[in-house]
């Protein structure tokens, strides 16, 4: 059995579950090869939706271009990952020291309620969620009446945008981070402590850096939620479009052919970004916890 | 130096009841104890990990109860050394100097000396993933003693090594008490490493406190059956006194008659403990022995642990003594073979009771 790493790292030599040797060579275990098989199923669904829509969106490249190059699109298309990438920002701000007292505490009923409203946004239809966050920022609303007052406008705003995508998107960063949290071994922050180190500095210089790679993975996931949010937006913030908004509203009013169009191009770029991230965060917070 | 008075704390379901102790300056003091007793819940609420809910706990004669673990200069080793794996071993080492205000480059600097000490020096750049259970463990130890504490409390700190590699760490241990004037508090289970290293004992079970004192004495000469038991006295035998002539006790029991050094009188219910290693076999024919408690029996069974064989014999009642292999194989001892069995009546420790 090979020796497992918080990396998931192989040894070398080491082909992996579905291979293992024997003296005549490689086989592959059955078991494996049908739960491959039945994996399968998901991944061709995705792969043959996208393989639809390239083949019609390559057939025509002059348009795909001109949709692809249009101001309005690319505004969207900054002004959706500009307005994830601030609410996972506030997420990591304000979700990060939740996640740890969630981690940290012992069970109890508070505790269980509070994870309980974590998970809310969750479990709503995205349109509740949307009326939530709406009726607490409008302008008469709780919040959005005194954040008025001093210039914060949410509805029809970029603060809407960005609020209404940190409401959906804070259970997947929040869960993500605390699981982080709760892998670290308390006997490590036990030590810190009888060293000299605080509290914080506890938890800044040995609980966050061995919860990196999950604070990363939280924040993609919360980022891929956020942007890809359209119900709960619409209630607040119409306008300005993010792109989930400008594909409806182009589909409504121009047809399939734009609309397809601009979502191939959502396609690729967020593919293109997501892939660029997990790249450049690959050994974010590795470590070899054979310790 | 160290002082429990009436400490009761909770953690979920477990509690400390009342745990009073008194840790002098220079102790290498061991708290022993089943698992689960809550021996390690002692040694963090000394680090400060645990408030108690009742009680309080001085260290240097200063009143600590409340003051937080960083406060306390006091160094903790687990069991699983804890060590933080995203650092390297020179890093590791110097996290406490760090955490008093020196920058890195002069931690490094100030602990290279302490891991040549260590025997670690090679290893300063090593992460400890990379490292095998000793090395950690020393890596562990020096991170402990780099911001030079005063007091060392170990929870369990050789239960993962090899052999070999606890008698390295055992001279280390010894090494450290003897030069560094350290006051160490050990949890352990084993026996043998009390031997070694204990100045003084605690035993807990369930809790509480139920003895404590001199190493030797708890020991060997334990106050109740409980804590003979968990020492590893191998032969606990109730039976009741009944001739005491100046001190010089006969104890029955159930028709065999041990003679023991007691004051308890006669009638009196009472445990004897005989260690494994006071039992003499004799070979019948042979010269007697000047030992008050002869008597026969027959092997029931020899079983062969490294240098030595335990061997159970039954003379009425079921003793179990502790020989070496080669006068098992030289005395042809096997189970079945008649033997005479002899016991010094000092060698007998008598609770009272």
């Amino acid at each position: 059995m090979k020796a497992e790493t918080l990396s998931g790292d192989r040894l070398p030599g080491d082909k992996g579950v579905l291979w293992w040797k024997e003296h005549r060579g490689w086989h592959m275990d059955r078991c494996i090869v049908w739960f491959c098989i039945m994996g399968a199923v998901i991944v061709g669904i995705t792969v043959l939706a996208l393989a639809n829509i390239a083949m019609k969106e390559l057939a025509d490249p002059a348009h795909l271009f001109k949709v692809a190059m249009s101001s309005e699109v690319i505004g969207s298309i900054l002004l959706t990952f500009g307005a994830g990438a601030n609410a996972v920002l506030l997420l990591v701000i304000f979700g990060t020291p939740l996640a740890y007292v969630l981690a940290r505490s012992s069970p109890s009923r508070f505790k269980g309620a509070v994870e309980s409203i974590v998970d809310i946004p969750l479990i709503l239809p995205h349109t509740v969620a949307g009326l939530l966050v709406y009726l607490l920022f409008m302008r008469r609303g709780w919040l959005g009446a005194p954040l008025s007052e001093i210039g914060l406008a949410f509805e029809d705003a970029y603060p809407g945008t960005v609020v209404a995508m940190l409401f959906v998107a804070s259970p997947f960063f929040i869960n993500t981070m605390r699981e982080g949290f709760e892998k670290v071994p308390t006997h490590l922050e036990n030590v810190a402590r009888t060293l000299g180190a605080g509290t914080f500095t506890t938890f800044r210089t040995v609980t966050l850096p061995l919860s990196l790679r999950h604070m990363f993975n939280g924040a993609i996931l919360a980022w891929g939620r956020a942007i890809g949010e359209f119900a709960a937006v619409i209630m607040i913030a119409y306008y300005p479009f993010i792109i989930s908004t400008l594909i409806y509203y182009s589909f409504t009013t121009d047809g399939i052919h734009t609309s397809r169009s601009i979502a191939f191009v959502v396609i690729v770029v967020s593919f293109a970004v997501f892939y660029l991230l997990r790249r450049m965060t690959r050994y974010l917070g590795r470590y070899d916890d054979r310790v | 130096m160290i002082e429990f008075d009436q400490v009761s704390l909770a953690l979920g379901s477990f509690r400390l009841n009342d745990v009073s102790l008194t840790i002098n300056r220079g102790d290498y003091y061991f708290i022993v104890g089943p698992s689960g007793a809550g021996k390690t819940v002692i040694l963090e609420a000394i680090a400060g990990l645990h408030r108690p809910r009742r009680g309080r706990i001085l260290l240097r004669g200063e009143e600590v109860t409340s003051l937080p673990p960083e406060k306390r200069r006091v160094a903790l080793v687990y069991q699983d050394y804890s060590l933080f794996p995203h650092m390297s071993v020179i890093d590791n080492v110097g996290y406490g100097l760090r955490m008093q205000g020196m920058g890195r480059a002069d931690a490094r600097r100030e602990v290279a000396g302490l891991l040549t000490e260590f025997g670690i020096a090679h290893l300063a750049d090593r992460y400890p993933g990379t490292l095998s259970g000793g090395e950690q463990q020393r890596v562990a130890l020096a991170r402990a003693v780099a911001v030079k504490p005063d007091i060392l409390l170990l929870d369990e700190p050789l239960s993962a090594l090899d052999p070999i590699t606890q008698e390295k760490f055992i001279l280390d241990l010894q090494r450290l008490h003897r030069e560094d004037d350290l006051t160490i508090v050990q949890v352990s289970h084993a026996r043998r490493e009390a031997h070694l290293l204990a100045t003084r004992i605690a035993v807990i079970i369930d809790g509480s406190l139920v003895e404590e004192g001199e190493a030797d004495v708890v020991l060997n000469r334990p106050r109740s059956r409980e804590v003979a038991s968990f020492v590893g006295i191998e032969n606990i035998l109730d039976g009741a006194v009944v001739r005491n002539e100046d001190g010089h006790a006969t104890v029955d029991l159930g028709g065999q008659v041990f003679e023991a050094v007691t004051d308890a009188p006669a009638g009196e219910e009472v445990t004897l403990c005989i260690r494994s290693d006071d039992i003499v076999l004799w070979v019948p024919g042979s010269t007697r022995s000047s030992a008050r408690n002869t008597m026969t029996g027959t092997i029931t069974r020899v079983v062969e642990n490294g240098p030595v064989a335990e061997v159970k014999v039954d003379c009425g009642v079921e003793l179990t003594a502790v020989l070496t292999r080669r006068s098992v194989r030289d005395l042809s001892l096997t189970a079945g073979t008649p033997v005479t069995l002899s016991i010094k009546a000092t060698a007998v420790h008598v609770i009272r009771g």
